[in-house]
């Protein structure tokens, strides 16, 4: 593992300067908020079957207030008066290497930042804000899992976190194009690239063009069903990944964010449209006006909100019937819990096809599939991911369901090993996948 | 005693006045996305149907510690009621009297139930500092010496000097919840009301 061996070597090379720096940026992340969640746990532990690490092992690592509280001993010795008199008995702690390897383990090996515990915390601590200001500490640190950080850099150096030239997206836009015209017959059904004053901006994650690219041709044919005026960017503004939402770099998160933006200033499109993937759309949502310190110029949409728009207003039809597999839906974190989209997917699929059950627990109180929170570009964890994992691998075998929807090309990818590691024997889309295959193109 | 209960009370409000002063130097987070959903009704229902324990698989799964903490909450803030009562001079009607004697007893016996629960539980031991032990202990006595009061009011010195070590440790302990509960769970509340999140729409357990 020579992942593991540089992480380890750059712990044991952290001199007092790191440490400070660390406690600096820290401090610059906290406001009232993340404040108040340090002075609020009463250690009892009720948040623990929360988590879906410890669902799956139920060791005290795995507990999220333990997780909290290795950084929270950390801040009362540091900003806290009792923590500086009587760091003993508040279970203060003085950050040294020991407890640094400690924040490493908790926040980026032991969570994906789904939010679940926050909901479920009796008292109400939003612990995901917390582990995001330590991972942007341990950033500062030179601490960042550097396959999570490679991702990052990949979307600063080449405008998109796989690295794929402009050629080759030019190219399998063309091509996706033909396929698009062949499947609806239809010689101008197109994916337009660089329409300038085109109504609608659409982004899609690098794994569509890469190794998804139906879905892309089925969010391709539901915009030209709905005779959408749409177009994609041939420059770094078609990649709506954010990978700098979970190394917590808000400089380089908001670069990234700046792609989207100069492309829609530069194509001046009236709406952003966020493709299926939970962590783009909570950090272009969410996340990206407050790393650019500015509220957007445009207003901005998840795809599943438009397609739920476009059945609404009748500019598309479905038939169910077309979709005849019992279904079920996942709930991406960063889409649901922390993103607000709830609804929506579940009246699209609910006309989309004819039997849709839901899991359960859903909707905010989701479980995460395990690959959030950067997990997947971690190789180091991957085993604790798969374990992870299987909550969800469970809630998916109790439906019955043969289909999987996933609006999250991240969640997809952990879905499909969880789909090979437990046997669940289910295929896996996206809900443009659903609503193109039952689009009714005659209507 | 009574002035040591006073002095002792004013110290906590300053103590804790002081905490959120602190707090709220961390300054404001001002946002620039645009909201999908209401902050004051996310608030809102952090304080109302978010608390149900229906609301939170953790309490669901946990019935007999959520009902020792809410037990021990009761008793310890009905030992408050009165404490307050006794420094006043007044005397309860017998039949609230009884009532405060319920809540004080099944207060120091949820406090003790997760005392012991702290101690025996591997996973909750290990998750524990001193303050965990000293803050359970401080507030079930302080309940229990409330409830032998009504009975023995010779006892009254004693279950006052309590009070005060309570009322001196409740801001330099997590007995400071007391105030950051509230705080805290406003911005959970904001925070997912903002997002469109809370309150939520379906029944996530269907």
């Amino acid at each position: 593992m020579p992942e593991l061996d540089e992480l380890e070597s750059r712990l044991d090379a952290l001199v007092e300067g790191d440490f400070q720096r660390g406690l600096e940026v820290f401090r610059s992340k906290l406001k009232e908020a993340e404040a108040s969640y340090l002075n609020s746990c009463v250690h009892c532990g009720l948040c623990a079957s929360s988590c879906h690490y410890h669902r799956a092992d139920a060791t005290l690592e795995n507990v999220p207030a333990h997780k909290l509280d290795v950084i929270a001993a950390v801040f009362k010795r540091n900003f806290t008066a009792m923590g500086r008199v009587a760091p003993g008995l508040v279970g203060a702690r003085t950050f040294d290497r020991e407890m640094a390897k400690a924040w490493v383990d908790a926040v980026f090996g032991r969570c994906s930042l789904c939010g679940r515990c926050s909901i479920n915390c009796t008292i109400g601590i939003a612990m995901p804000r917390i582990f995001r200001a330590a991972r942007a500490a341990l950033g500062a640190m030179g601490l960042t899992p550097s396959d999570l950080q490679a991702t990052v850099d990949n979307s600063l150096q080449h405008g998109n976190n796989m690295a794929i030239t402009q050629e080759d997206w030019v190219e399998t836009v063309q091509w996706i194009e033909e396929e698009l015209q062949m499947e609806v017959d239809d010689p101008e059904a197109k994916l337009p690239l660089d329409k300038k004053g085109a109504k609608i901006l659409f982004t899609v994650n690098p794994r569509e063009p890469k190794f998804f690219p139906l879905s892309l041709q089925a969010s391709a044919k539901v915009f030209w069903a709905a005779k959408e005026d749409w177009t994609l960017s041939s420059d770094p503004g078609w990649d709506l990944t954010n990978y700098g939402l979970f190394n917590c770099k808000d400089d380089e998160a908001g670069a990234i964010t700046q792609n989207l933006v100069d492309a829609m200033e530069r194509l001046g499109c009236k709406t952003l449209v966020i493709g299926e993937c939970g962590h783009g759309y909570g950090a272009a949502r969410w996340e990206g006006p407050e790393w650019l310190q500015k509220s957007y110029p445009f207003e901005i949409k998840s795809i599943l909100e438009l397609m739920d728009d476009y059945l609404r207003e009748g500019r598309i039809h479905v038939d169910p019937s077309k979709n005849t597999v019992p279904v079920t839906l996942h709930d991406p974190c960063n889409l649901v819990r922390h993103g607000g989209i709830c609804e929506a997917q579940r009246r699209v699929l609910r006309k989309s096809v004819t039997t849709f059950t839901e899991m359960t627990p859903n909707r905010a109180e989701n479980f995460c599939c395990g690959g959030g929170g950067g997990q997947l570009s971690m190789a180091r964890y991957k085993n604790r991911r798969i374990q992870s994992g299987g909550v969800k691998a469970g809630q998916i075998k109790d439906t019955g369901a043969k289909i999987v929807v996933a609006p999250c090309h991240n969640c997809i990818d952990q879905l499909m090993e969880l789909n090979k590691e437990y046997k669940l024997n289910v295929q896996i889309k996206t809900v443009a996948e659903m609503v193109a295959d039952a689009i009714v193109t005659t209507a | 005693m009574r002035l040591l209960v006073l002095a002792s009370a004013i110290w906590t409000i300053l103590a804790m006045a002081f905490l959120h002063h602190k707090t709220k130097g961390f300054g404001k987070r001002t946002l620039f996305s645009k909201p999908a959903g209401s902050p004051r009704k996310g608030a809102l229902y952090a304080f109302t149907r978010g608390m149900a324990p229906w609301a939170k698989e953790s309490v669901m799964l946990n019935l007999p510690s959520y009902v020792a903490g809410m037990a021990f909450h009761a008793g310890v803030f009905s030992a408050f009621g009165l404490m307050c009562l006794a420094l006043l001079g007044f005397e309860l009607p017998f039949f609230l009297l009884v009532i405060a004697q319920v809540f004080t007893l099944l207060g120091a016996i949820g406090g003790l139930s997760l005392f012991v629960k702290r101690i025996v539980k591997a996973e909750l031991r290990g998750l524990s500092c001193p303050d965990d032990f000293v803050s359970n202990l401080l507030s079930t006595a302080f309940a229990l010496l409330a409830f032998l009061w009504t009975l023995v009011p010779s006892m009254e010195s004693l279950w006052l000097a309590e009070g005060a070590l309570l009322l001196i440790y409740a801001p330099i302990g997590k007995i400071r919840h007391c105030l950051f509960f509230f705080t805290t769970r406003y911005h959970l509340g904001a925070f997912f009301g903002r997002r469109g999140t809370f309150p939520p729409e379906g029944n996530s357990h269907a």
